[in-house]
């Protein structure tokens, strides 16, 4: 192979179904990312190509265009995948060709493969923040509200193990509704939430639905102030579906925010702005979409090959100057050292930071028993 | 590895003068119920055990409960399967089961727990690993089984001894008489009666009670 032949690499981004929005923004994160590099002179002069599917939010379309990215593109390294379910229906394939996946979305833990980089926030990244700032906040009964698969249960459960901890902390309430969730569909559970009263809600409901459980919360007269949902999947995408108004008041836990003040960020949204405008709101899952193909493209710059055996020996350990602060590949477990952050919707569509940390935190996606107040120490009170 | 007279030695299986473990050679005749969806994995894991030469009978969405003289009970246990109803496997006489999983987060582990299998099959299935699971389910469950019936055996021994602790008391008491004459007037009696010892034992102290409650 000539060394000025394009590296194909492939994207697996739902632009339809459940979680097209978020993925969305995915696809146009991955896409600016392969832009800036082939406009610095691609990898060591060879242009990246990106060969892109539409999965359709279905784990099974993703195993399908997986297997036809590797046999029939020949891609050797895939970018993609938004549920734990697509993830899922993924990795068998990438194992069984050695090829590597680029996974970056927040999930529940308790996975590793040697073909897999994991640039999303594992629980003890944004869970255990989350729980610590709203219980000692609003106080310690909660309710979990989520979608109906894998992520919900096992992201509740440590939600409840962790509220459970605190003085008179308990789970006052756990119901999921389908994916593809309507208003309807929540105001059975609000209704609930009306008779139990917790003392905040936290809400695993992903995608398209997102905006539905707000809405309906807007509709049924619930008080932000008083009774507030937190989240790890609400970013400033769902908050663009559902409208500023709807969402003001309301809290998420994530590594970035487009409100992070500094001038990475600052440089790098102007950019994105400047080549795509406003066709994604670019949001935690954009931000590790983006930081995970500069992974890439340095540790191939060094390796000078795509392939996964001698690609991943530059991976694990590297660093980059990602805008949510200095990102770094764990070598022991493929996961990110990232920057927890909790953000207050506000009413300009964008999250207040009131909490950040000032390091980057180590991630444990085998850790069983999180512990409540580990972290209070390292979060700090972001002056308004 | 250590042979049968303490030596060891670098590497190799040592010859064995044992049989084939029952467990093993009673793979051809185990009834075999599956409970997975009907998939690559489903067929997968009937297909590997018909060709271990169990006898199989795959099911889905699964039954209230494992056909009848099942030996074994293999659950696909997914985030979108662990929600059906087993609880048929709170049964004492609940064939072993087997779980097979695609993820290892506490949520999925605590309901394998719950269905209380002795072994796991990760999915993808493959067909390594399948005979494996399914012997040992079979041998842990079986000595589980043996386990519990001793425990039952040895609890029944202590409790009869303990009555009859009790009774030699009160007949020493009533009597004044020593303790070994109490035993041997206990024995004496269930002898003549054709009776175990604890009955005799069980008759004496039920008395004591009906008189001492009379007072």
């Amino acid at each position: 192979m000539a060394h000025t032949d394009p590296v194909k690499v492939g994207v697996l981004y739902s632009e339809t179904g459940v979680t097209s929005s978020i993925e969305s923004s995915q696809l146009f994160g991955t896409l600016f990312a392969i832009d800036q590099i082939n406009e610095a002179g691609g990898i060591n002069g060879r242009e990246i190509v990106s060969v892109r599917y539409d999965p359709r939010s279905e784990p099974a379309i993703y195993a399908v265009l997986a297997e036809r990215l590797i046999t029939g593109d020949n891609v050797k390294v895939i970018f993609g995948c938004y549920m734990s379910s697509t993830r899922k229906a993924v990795i068998p394939v990438v194992e069984r060709w050695n090829r590597l996946l680029f996974y970056s979305t927040l999930y529940e833990g308790f996975e590793f493969s040697e073909h897999l980089i994991y640039t999303g926030a594992a629980p003890n990244q944004n869970s255990v923040q989350l729980a610590e700032f709203m219980t000692s906040t609003f106080g310690p009964r909660v309710y979990l509200v989520g979608s109906n698969y894998i992520y919900p249960y096992e992201s509740n459960r440590i939600m409840a193990d962790l509220v459970s901890q605190h003085p008179g902390g308990e789970k006052v309430g756990e119901r999921y509704v389908p994916l593809d969730a309507t208003e309807r569909d929540f105001a059975d559970v609000l209704n609930d939430i009306r008779n139990v009263q917790p003392d905040f809600i936290f809400s695993t409901v992903v995608g398209n639905a997102t905006q539905n459980l707000y809405r309906a919360y807007a509709k049924a007269g619930f008080d932000p102030a008083r009774l507030p949902i937190g989240s790890l999947t609400t970013t400033e995408v769902e908050i663009a579906q559902m409208g500023a108004e709807i969402a003001t008041g309301h809290y998420t836990s994530a590594p970035y925010f487009q409100s992070i003040d500094n001038d990475i960020n600052r440089a790098c949204l102007a950019r994105f702005r400047e080549r795509f405008g406003e066709r994604a709101a670019p949001n935690a899952c954009w931000e590790a979409a983006y930081f995970q193909v500069h992974l890439f493209a340095n540790a191939m710059r060094a390796s000078g090959s795509e392939n996964i055996d001698v690609l991943m020996p530059h991976l694990l350990g590297a660093s980059f100057d990602a805008p949510q602060g200095q990102v770094r590949i764990e070598p022991s477990n493929h996961h990110a050292y990232l920057y927890p952050r909790i953000g207050l919707a506000n009413p300009h569509g964008q999250f207040t930071i009131v909490r950040e940390t000032r390091d980057a935190v180590y991630p444990d996606p085998y850790l069983v028993t999180h512990a409540l107040g580990d972290w209070a120490l390292r979060m700090n009170q972001v002056e308004g | 590895m250590r042979s049968a007279n303490g030596s060891t030695q670098d590497g190799g299986k040592q010859p064995s003068t044992r049989a084939s473990p029952q467990v093993l050679r009673d793979l051809r005749s185990l009834h075999v119920c599956v409970f997975h969806p009907h998939d690559r994995d489903g067929e997968l894991l009937t297909q590997q055990l018909q060709r271990i030469g169990c006898r199989v009978h795959c099911f889905w969405p699964p039954l209230r409960a494992p056909v009848p003289g099942s030996d074994l009970v293999f659950i696909g246990l997914y985030p979108d399967t662990m929600g059906h109803d087993f609880a048929w496997c709170d049964a004492d006489d609940a064939p072993p089961v087997v779980a097979v999983v695609n993820y290892e987060n506490p949520t999925i582990i605590d309901a394998v727990l719950r269905v209380g299998a002795k072994a796991i099959v990760a999915s993808p299935v493959r067909s390594f690993g399948v005979l494996s699971a399914l012997v040992l389910a079979r041998q842990i469950s079986g000595d589980l089984k043996r386990m519990k019936k001793r425990v039952s055996r040895l609890e029944e021994r202590v409790g009869a001894a303990r009555k009859i602790a009790e009774a030699q008391e009160i007949l020493v008491r009533q009597r004044g008489i020593s303790k070994l004459e109490a035993y041997k007037a206990i024995r004496d009696q269930a002898m003549g009666k054709r009776v175990p010892l604890e009955d005799i034992a069980s008759a004496i102290v039920t008395a004591d009670e009906v008189l001492s409650s009379g007072r």
